[in-house]
Order: structure tokens, then sequence, then C-alpha cells
């Protein structure tokens, strides 16, 4: 899948989950950005993700993403 | 010259800058309060500290440790909405046996006690309500007295000649305990609280955070009951939604521990609770965050 696919995807999610249909995102925005995107929705947000893509982040990359682009580049990684 | 928590905060912020922002966040506003509340009892826990051979930097570490602890447990707890243990006998040999683990959890837990609030309104709750439910003389026993925070908070409060028993699962949870309270009237044992005799009898008990390190709490509960007979009161908190390496039983909400409560026939005299984060309920629902849970009870009429 491409990264762009991903993302748009991902902006699914986000949108479902901190319902809130005016999210955007791109591979720039951090958690700081987004409302209501912080610690306490964060891995709440990262398990709907691996459910999605159906796979799984390691507790290191959940606490570690700098940014979407990072979270996506992984999923895709974990596409293969 | 500041509060030891106000270093506490600023070595966390060298270590883990997000963190220490995180915490100063949920702290806001609330200093003038929490830090001279705090100072006391982090002055014991640098002394004990000190004689140890340690500094701060140990405890500091051993929070990280802890709170790194917390992000796997949490990513487990959201994926599966389970906690990942259900056994006892497993979280005795992994973690109340293991003194490794034990030390770094239980120094971590120290400093939460003060780090985050909703851990300051347990301490303060306890605090302002103590004295109405202990008898003018009387036996106080704590259950997994841990970090000794809350006998210290017993032993400012109480009448002198009150008998203190202090009671834990774990060596290392006494080591500590003794080492923090440092004061030679409290009598500390190693033993699991399933093991109290129905012969003991005290007035007061306080149990802190140890209902859901349980297979069955409704037994304990039970047992508690019995022990304070029909005039002795007791002191109980346990978390809701609250992942951790040695956590078995899963309380969803409030109502949960109310009946349980209720199934082991006793009855609250009042409670309080507090979400682990500024924000409302049903955020709070959603996203599964931890909350305190505390009350003062008595056998049911
Ligand atoms: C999370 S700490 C709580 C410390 C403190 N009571 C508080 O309220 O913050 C749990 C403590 O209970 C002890 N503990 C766990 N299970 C126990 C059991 N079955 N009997 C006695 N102590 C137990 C642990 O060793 C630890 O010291």
């Amino acid at each position: 899948m491409e990264e762009q696919e991903i993302l748009s995807q991902v902006v699914a999610i986000f949108k479902e989950e901190l319902d809130n249909e005016e999210i955007e995102l791109t591979m720039e925005s951090t958690a700081k950005e987004v409302e209501d995107w912080d610690s306490l929705s964060h891995i709440h947000l990262m398990v709907a993700i691996e459910k999605h893509f159906k796979i799984r982040f390691t507790s290191t990359e959940i606490s570690s993403f700098k940014n979407v682009g990072e979270m996506v580049e992984t999923v895709k990684k974990r596409l293969g | 010259m500041g509060f030891i928590i106000e270093e506490i905060i600023e070595k966390i912020g060298l270590k883990n800058p997000e963190h220490a922002a995180k915490l100063s966040k949920n702290l806001a506003g609330l200093e003038a309060e929490i830090y001279p509340a705090s100072e006391s009892f982090f002055q014991k826990y640098y002394a004990y500290l000190e004689k140890e051979g340690k500094t701060i930097d140990f405890g500091i570490d051993c929070y990280l440790h802890m709170c790194d602890d917390m992000l796997i447990q949490r990513h487990k707890f959201i994926e599966t909405g389970k906690y990942t243990s259900t056994s006892f006998d497993e979280v005795e040999k992994r973690v109340y046996g293991n003194e490794a683990i034990m030390t770094y959890h239980m120094h971590g837990l120290v400093l939460g006690q003060f780090l985050w609030f909703e851990q300051f309104e347990r301490f303060k709750f306890f605090k302002e309500n103590l004295i109405k439910y202990f008898p003018s003389q009387g036996k106080y026993l704590e259950i997994g007295g841990g970090h000794g925070l809350y006998m210290l908070g017993a032993l400012e409060l109480l009448p002198t000649d009150t008998v203190f028993d202090l009671v834990d699962i774990s060596q290392s949870s006494i080591n500590l305990a003794k080492g923090v309270i440092d004061n030679s009237k409290v009598n500390y044992t190693l033993k699991n609280v399933f093991d109290i005799s129905d012969e003991d009898k005290y007035d007061f008990f306080t149990m802190g955070e140890v209902l859901e390190h349980l297979e069955d709490p409704i037994a304990i509960l039970k047992k508690l009951a019995n022990l304070i007979g029909k005039t002795g009161k007791g002191y109980i908190t346990t978390p809701i939604n609250s992942p951790m390496i040695d956590h078995i039983y899963l309380f969803n909400n409030e109502t949960d521990i109310r009946e349980v409560f209720d199934k082991a026939g006793l009855s609250i005299l009042t409670e309080k609770i507090v979400i682990s984060e500024h924000i409302s309920p049903k955020l709070a629902n959603k996203f599964k965050v931890p909350i305190m849970y505390a009350a003062f009870v008595e056998q049911k009429k």
C-alpha cells in the first residue's frame, strides 16, 4: 500500500476515534497540533490503527513516533 | 530553596522531557497545595535513600522504568480489554518474590504518590477522614503498606497509644516501608492478607491499592469485615481501568467496586472518585483512563 493511501485511512481512523470530522493530517502532523490527540487517546488511536491494518506496533514504537509520517512508514513496512 | 518535588520534576525532565511536561501540565494550579504537602514525605524518602547509599537519581530511574511498564501494560489492555495476568501465583513469583522488579516498582510508586494528583487526592481524603472513624484508643492495621506513606499519615494523626501493625506480602516492600517510616512503634509482618487469622481483631484497617492484586477480592473483604467486627471501620482504595504489571482483578467502573463491597457485607460511609487526567467522565470511559476510587467502610448493619 502506498503512503498516501495509508495516510488517508489513518485520517479516517482519527476522525472516527476522536469523534471529529474536521481532523486533517499530513505526514508532518504531530500530536501537539491535533485537538484531543494527547497521551490519553494516543494508545487508543495506535491500537485502532493496529486493528485496522492487522499489524502490531511495539510499545517502544508507540511511545516514540515523532509524527504521523513515522507511523505511516512503520505501517507500510509491516504491510511489506 | 524550592521543594524537593520540584527538583524531582526537573530531574525527570532531563531524562524524559515529554513526561515531565505532562506532569507539570497535570499539576498546574495544584502546586501550592501539593508541593508543601509532599515535602516531609520526600525528606524521609531522601534520608532513606541516603542511608542506602543511593540518591534521588535512583528513585527517578525506578519511576521512569515503572512508567515504561505502564505503557506496555496499557497497550495490551487497550488491545484486549483485560489485564495481562489473572493468576495471583504467577504475579507472586514474577513480581512480589522478585527483589529487583519489586524494588524499582515500589520506588516508582513512591514518586507517584505526589507526582500524580489523583494519588495526592487519595491521601488527602484519607487524612481528612481517618480521625472521624477511629476510636479514642485502638488497634490499627495496614495491609500492603508498600512505600509507608499511609502509615506515616496514621502515625501523625492517631493517638500515641494506638497499636500500629503493617503486613505486606513482599520483603522489599517491608524494607522500604520500614526505612521510610523509621519509627519503632510500628510492627511489621511479612504476610499475605489471605493468611490473616480469623481470630485477629482491629478497630481500623487501611488497605490501599491491594484489592486489584487479588483473585478473589470478595473473600478478602469478608475476612476484613470480620476483622473489624460491628464497630470497626476500614479505608479501601482500588483503581478502575489501571493496568500494571501486578494487577489481576479489573474493575471497569465504580459500580463494580461497590458491588464487591456489598457482596462482602461492607457498606460505604463516604467515598471519593478522581479521574487521573483532567478530562470528563465520558472521555475517561471512552479512553479507559485510570480512575482513583477510595472509600471508608464498615460492616453492613
Ligand atoms: C500498589 S502497592 C500499594 C501501596 C500503598 N498501600 C498505597 O496505597 O499506595 C501494593 C502493596 O501491596 C502488597 N501486596 C500485594 N498483594 C498482597 C497480599 N496478597 N497480601 C499482602 N500484601 C500484598 C505489595 O507487596 C505492595 O507493597
